[in-house]
This record gives C-alpha cells, sequence and structure tokens, in this order.
C-alpha cells in the first residue's frame, strides 16, 4: 500500500488531478442550481417609451411538475441602452438572463423608423443567436405581442417562433432570421425583409360571444366592454431599407415576389368569371411544384433579366352551380382561357409587387445581386452611370414567362 | 524514454501546426481586409510555408545527428545562435497568447460566461506543463492517439455546414494593395512549421517517407480552404460578425428544425486542437529556453514559461483586442524574420556546405 501511494505521489498529474478535484468539487456541491440562477429567455421584445428602451423578455423558468406545462412570464426592464435595459429586467426577475435559447426578436413597428440594426447591435454580438433568433416586427408594442403570446401557448401550444416559422417555409420562403436581416443589411442594396405580426384589438363581449350565449347571458349586463388584443397572423412582412421600414407587403404581394423563388409553393391563384362548358366559374389553383429558369444579360448596354417559370397547378375550388362538378371533384383539365387568365394574374401580382421593390429602391430578391454574380464586368461599367446602386433594380427590364401545367 | 518521432507523428504535429490560429478567428478578420480573396491570402501564404518542408529534408539529409542549434552554432558562432533562439522564445510565447486568447474567448462565450480566467488556467496550464516536462515522444504519441477524432470532428463541422444554406462566395473583390496587406498583415498567424526545425534531430525519416509528410501538409490545406469556402458560402457580407469559424459553420437557422446545438462537436474538436497546438508551442518556448540558458533543466523553463504566460496574460495581453491589434502590428516583424529571414538562413547555410562538399556530420 505504502508502495502504491509512493507511486502515485510520484505521478504529477495524478496529484494535479487531486488538487483539482480538491478545489472544485466543494464549488460544483455548494453551487445553487442553474434554474434559480438563470432564466431561459425565449423571445426578447423591445419598445422605445420617451427615449428609454423597454426591453421585454419571455421567460420560461424550470420547476418541477406534473403537467408538462410551461411556466412563460413576461418580464420587463427600461433603460438608456438594450443592455441596460436587460439588466433592469433581470434584476426584476431575479434570475440572470440566458439569452442563448432566444428563438424570436420582436421590435416595435416604431422602432424601425430609425435604424434598427442600432437597436439589435446587442443580440447580434451574442454567440450563435443571430442565427437561431427570428427577427419581426409588430404594430403593437413589442411586450404586447409576446404577452399575447402565452395565451397563444395555453390555447394552442402553439409557440411564437412555430408561427414565424409557418410563415418563413410557406409564405416568405427566405429565411427571416436576424443574420439573414444582417445579410440585406450589409448587402449591396442594403434591403432587408422581415416578418410582421399584427395585435388587434378584441372586445372581451365579443369573445365571450364566441364562448357560448349561456354566458353572456348571465354575465352580459355587468360586463363593461373590456379590450383586449389579440395577435392575429395575416403573413404581412416589411421591407427595411438601410434598418429603416419603407414599405409593408402583404402576404398577396410577398407570393407575388415569391414567383420567381422555387422553394415557395403552395400559394393559391383565384381566377374569375372562366368560361368552361358548363357556365361561369370562378377557380382557384394551387401551385403545387415550381421550377424556375433564371438568366441575367445586357442587351445593348442595357440589363435584361429573363426567367422561365414552370408552374405545375391543380384545381382546389370551384365556384358556380354545375352538377357535373359535384360528381368529378378531379378535374385538372386547363382550357386555353385558364391557362391565360393564370397567366396573367400571375404577371400583374408579379409586376404590382415589383413596382413596390422599384419605387422604395429596395432589392429584396437579389436582382441586383444576380446580374453581379453572373457578369461582373458589364454590372460595374453599367453601375458607373448610375447615381446608386440601389437603383439598378429599376433599370432592369424583366422579361418573366410563365408556362402553366396541370402536372 | 528515447526523444524520437516517427514520420507519420510529424505529420500529425505539422497538421496541428497548419490549423493554429486559422480555425476561429482568422476567417473574418481576412474578411474584414479582403472579403472573400481571404481564401487566396491564405492558400498564398500556406504555399510559402510549404517550402519549410523541403528545406527540412534538406537540412535532415545534410546534418542527420545534428540539431538545430549545433547547425547554428557550428556555422554562425554562438551569439547569433541564442540571437535566434531568443526571437524563436518570443515568437512561440506570443503564439501560446494568441492561441489561447482566441480559444478562451470562444469558450468563454459558448460555455462559461461568467467564469473568469483562473479556472481556465487551472485546467490548461498543468496539461501542457506535463506534456513539456515528458518531452516530444509522449506528446506526439498523444497526439496520434487523438489524431483520428480531431479529423473527424472536424470532418463533421465541415460535413454538416452543408445542410445549411451556402452559396458560392464572391471572390477577387479586393484591390492588390489591401491583398498583399492582409498577407504581411496576418503572416504572424502563419509559419507555425517552423516548430519542426526545432525537433529536427528528433524526426527519423526512413528512406522514401518523406512523401508522407506531404500528404499529411496537403491535408491540412486542403481542410483549411474548405473551411474559408464553406464559412464565406455560409456568411457571405456577414462573415465578419462571426468570430469562431469551425463553430459557426455548424450553426444551424431557425428554419431548418432549430437543431441549433450541434456545435457541441466543434467544441470537443477546438479544445484537442488548442490542448496540442499549446504544448506544441510550449515545448517550443522551452527548447528555446534552455538552449538559451543550457545549464538551466525542464522545471525552470516551466516555471519561466508559466510566469511568463501568466503576467502577460493576466496584466496586459488579456484583453483580447491588444492581443489580436498586437499580432497584425509589431508581431508582424517578427513573423517577417521567423518566417521569412529564418528559413533564408538555414537555405544559405545548406548551399555553403553543399558548395563546399563538406562531410556530412
Amino acid at each position: 500500500m505504502k508502495k502504491l501511494i509512493k507511486k502515485y505521489l510520484k505521478n504529477p498529474m495524478l496529484l494535479i488531478f487531486i488538487i483539482i478535484l480538491i478545489f472544485f468539487t466543494p464549488m460544483a456541491i455548494y453551487s445553487p442550481g442553474e434554474n434559480k440562477i438563470k432564466g431561459v429567455v425565449t423571445a426578447i421584445g423591445i419598445d422605445k417609451i420617451d427615449e428609454e428602451y423597454e426591453v421585454s423578455l419571455l421567460t420560461f423558468i424550470p420547476t418541477a411538475n406534473q403537467t408538462y406545462k410551461q411556466q412563460n412570464a413576461v418580464v420587463s426592464g427600461k433603460g438608456k441602452s438594450v443592455t441596460e435595459a436587460i439588466y433592469n429586467a433581470q434584476l426584476s426577475m431575479g434570475r440572470s438572463v440566458g439569452l442563448a435559447h432566444a428563438k424570436t426578436t420582436v421590435v416595435n413597428e416604431q422602432l424601425l423608423n430609425e435604424d434598427v440594426a442600432q437597436i439589435v447591435d446587442h443580440i447580434s454580438r451574442i454567440s450563435s443567436l443571430p442565427e437561431n433568433t427570428v427577427f419581426i416586427c409588430t404594430n403593437a408594442t413589442a411586450k404586447e405581442l409576446l404577452e399575447s403570446t402565452t395565451g397563444l401557448e395555453t390555447e394552442l401550444g402553439l409557440k411564437l417562433e412555430q408561427l414565424i416559422g409557418f410563415n418563413s417555409t410557406n409564405l416568405y420562403a427566405i429565411d427571416t432570421s436576424l443574420e439573414s436581416f444582417y445579410k440585406g443589411y450589409f448587402g449591396q442594396t442594403h434591403s432587408s425583409i422581415i416578418g410582421h405580426l399584427s395585435l388587434e384589438e378584441e372586445s372581451k363581449e365579443d369573445s365571450k360571444q364566441n364562448e357560448g350565449e349561456d354566458n353572456s347571458e348571465n354575465n352580459g349586463e355587468s360586463q363593461a366592454t373590456q379590450n383586449q388584443k389579440k395577435l392575429t397572423n395575416k403573413g404581412d412582412a416589411v421591407i427595411l431599407k438601410r434598418g429603416e421600414l419603407v414599405a409593408k407587403l402583404s402576404s398577396e404581394q410577398l407570393n407575388a415576389l415569391n414567383l420567381l423563388n422555387s422553394k415557395s409553393i403552395k400559394q393559391i391563384v383565384n381566377i374569375e368569371d372562366v368560361k368552361l362548358d358548363s357556365g361561369i366559374h370562378d377557380l382557384s389553383y394551387r401551385i403545387r411544384n415550381k421550377r424556375v429558369l433564371k438568366s441575367t444579360k445586357f442587351e445593348n448596354g442595357y440589363p435584361v433579366f429573363q426567367a422561365q417559370v414552370i408552374l405545375g397547378m391543380e384545381l382546389t375550388e370551384v365556384k358556380g352551380m354545375n352538377e357535373n362538378f359535384k360528381e368529378n371533384t378531379e378535374i385538372s383539365e386547363m382550357n386555353k382561357e385558364i391557362k391565360e387568365k393564370l397567366n396573367l394574374k400571375l404577371k400583374k401580382q408579379f409586376t404590382d409587387a415589383l413596382k413596390i421593390l422599384i419605387e422604395n429602391k429596395t432589392d429584396i430578391i437579389n436582382i441586383t445581386e444576380e446580374f453581379f454574380k453572373n457578369d461582373r464586368k458589364a454590372f460595374n461599367k453599367y453601375i458607373k452611370n448610375l447615381n446608386s446602386i440601389d437603383e439598378f433594380i429599376s433599370h432592369v427590364n424583366f422579361k418573366v414567362s410563365i408556362i402553366i401545367n396541370t402536372d | 524514454m528515447k526523444q524520437t518521432i516517427n514520420i507519420r507523428q510529424c505529420g500529425i504535429i505539422l497538421i496541428m501546426c497548419i490549423f493554429a490560429n486559422k480555425l476561429l478567428l482568422m476567417p473574418s478578420l481576412l474578411y474584414t481586409n479582403v472579403k472573400a480573396d481571404g481564401i487566396f491570402v491564405t492558400a498564398i501564404l500556406f504555399l510559402i510555408e510549404l517550402a519549410i518542408i523541403p528545406l527540412i529534408f534538406l537540412l535532415k539529409k545534410h546534418f542527420p545527428k545534428q540539431s538545430l542549434y549545433e547547425i547554428l552554432k557550428s556555422r554562425t558562432g554562438v551569439i547569433f545562435t541564442k540571437l535566434i533562439y531568443m526571437l524563436l522564445l518570443i515568437f512561440f510565447l506570443f503564439k501560446i497568447i494568441l492561441v489561447f486568447s482566441i480559444t478562451y474567448v470562444y469558450f468563454k462565450q459558448q460555455i462559461y460566461k461568467d467564469e473568469i480566467i483562473w479556472i481556465a488556467l487551472i485546467s490548461i496550464l498543468p496539461v501542457i506543463n506535463h506534456s513539456v516536462a515528458n518531452g516530444i515522444r509522449p506528446l506526439a504519441r498523444t497526439m496520434e492517439i487523438f489524431f483520428a477524432l480531431v479529423l473527424i470532428g472536424f470532418l463533421a463541422c465541415l460535413g454538416f455546414s452543408l445542410f445549411t444554406n451556402i452559396e458560392l462566395p464572391h471572390m477577387f473583390l479586393s484591390d492588390i494593395q489591401s491583398f498583399f496587406g492582409a498577407m504581411y498583415k496576418h503572416l504572424f498567424s502563419f509559419g507555425d512549421m517552423i516548430f519542426l526545425f526545432l525537433i529536427l534531430d528528433k524526426i527519423e525519416i526512413k528512406e522514401g517517407e518523406e512523401k508522407k509528410v506531404y500528404h499529411y501538409a496537403i491535408l491540412g490545406f486542403i481542410l483549411i480552404i474548405m473551411l474559408y469556402f464553406l464559412y464565406y458560402g455560409k456568411y457571405q457580407v456577414t462573415s465578419f460578425m462571426h468570430n469562431n469559424a469551425l463553430a459557426d459553420i455548424l450553426v444551424f437557422s431557425v428554419q431548418f428544425n432549430a437543431i441549433g446545438r450541434l456545435d457541441i462537436i466543434a467544441m470537443i474538436t477546438i479544445l484537442f486542437i488548442t490542448i496540442f497546438q499549446l504544448e506544441i508551442f510550449s515545448y517550443g518556448f522551452s527548447d528555446c529556453f534552455l538552449h538559451i540558458f543550457p545549464k538551466l533543466n525542464n522545471i525552470y523553463s516551466i516555471i519561466v514559461f508559466d510566469i511568463t504566460f501568466l503576467i502577460l496574460y493576466y496584466f496586459f495581453l488579456g484583453k483580447y483586442e491588444i492581443m489580436i491589434n498586437l499580432t497584425s502590428t509589431w508581431l508582424t516583424v517578427l513573423a517577417v524574420i521567423i518566417n521569412v529571414i529564418f528559413p533564408l538562413i538555414l537555405f544559405v547555410i545548406y548551399l555553403v556546405k553543399r558548395s563546399k562538399n563538406e562531410e556530412t556530420d
């Protein structure tokens, strides 16, 4: 035994290991649990009130329970900077803030009147967060939006980031993370797009009525109309130029811009007054698959963007009286008129949406970059004649042809 | 214990040297200077560095049993040799501080958050001291054991990054002045292969084995270039915002199922690579120290290293920005001497010996 101890004591690494154990074991035993000192933040909201920032943190407090229900709460703090506001928020929470799991960053729409990059600067400095957090704005205060999401979670089991995630894959068809905002911000045209969630006022009377008439009869008299804001996802988005809001896009306009985005499918296109054998009908089609062939060139020194969009569409709804349609729900035949109407509708939508981009000199569909990538020499030559690179999109001649198939 | 290493171990040390200071902050700094042309800056600096390998073989061929110190002493005299060793000592000391500070900041961001420096020092210093005390052979053998793990980790980082949005980075955007300026500015982050000169007499090379070292060098080079390419392809214009390249290429966007924290793979890989690099450089420091003060032994060199490192790091250079700034200003002068002039001196020594047709020592 003595020999063994001597042998071990001769090994310096073992001694160091023992010393480390002596140091760290008591520390590990006496240190409190992480959940007692840290509040896990799942969403951050930033507002500006009277020259002060208010940061609201949607926190998840891990507690032992048998219902698997998360305990969420919104904690907020004010300060002259975002960091100070977060510091004050953690004072009211009684825990230090853990931002590594923050999946959403919300800012008030009014904050977009100035360069928002300066406001979210602190968040961008947190390692791995820019990529992991979705960046959105709201018409109400960010605090109100976060508060409304706690209800969303209790009622629907839906989390805020899931809602935005749905928009991202089905509507925007582009990444709307903080990282992608910065990509646009530091890009050639300094244009980015971020999601927009609305809070709409809903009177308590209305909501009670929805719950059932019995209840409203019993309590109706005593109930004063109380306003309550409810989160509604209309699928809107906003365009930012150098971090400032310049235009708002509806879901329809977004879909139109996504015509050139091969990842973006499942949109519904409605056409009216289509003459079929059985009469005149309104039809709804869904884009089932999409193939986009793009090319850029300079024709006589002018930029031309050519795209061929091949759409696979399926009929999803027929409006109008027709016995034949009622019996055969899988009508997929498409006549010339339908194709022309669909073509016209899609092109019109795209042109209207494109006008918004041209008016605001914002290239969120990366046309400028396409030209730069494909023919850098001609692009640079052309840019020299412009006042700014932002104007380039307005000089581009768009030639988009749409081929519609039913397969 | 016989303090020699075989050609495979030499190759593994070489790869660790190639990785030094290039996996985390370097791509981001290069992007700030020359955008995605950082790939070419790295490639050119690496090719210059690669010229060291044939020089090592030439010296080894003509001075098979002699150490670098003996070669320099017999040709240039004691004072000049000690001066060179002094510069090498400073070179390795700053390399250690640079590697440690970059990795410390990375780990502080990732896991420690509020922890303080002494915890990192307690964890790392004994390990590197122990490896220096044991000599080059155990150090190389440890690296050999963990090499497969490091390689798998590195390849996993590159592989998983392919599941994120990657586009072709825009190249050839920098002008000649900024391109060569960046080459000069970041010279200190290269030249780690110089370490092989210090262990010249300890490398056992059998007939025809030389090409193995080239294979390892090319493997290291390809991995670095792939990392830079994927990193610039993923982040494009925001590359300057992401300071931990190997870990950042693994970060997934929320849209991709929010896997998020796969960066544990990068953490383990970076941890091993950093420890091995620190061991290599501290061995280099110790070797230089013992040649400058031949009457002292390993223990003294370790104590001096620990004290110097702690003083420099804690009181002065621990400030991340100061260290980074220093490497691109004053330390580039040292890098020119060590990475360019020093190999040239050795090449001249080789040429003189060949022209005199001296007998092999």
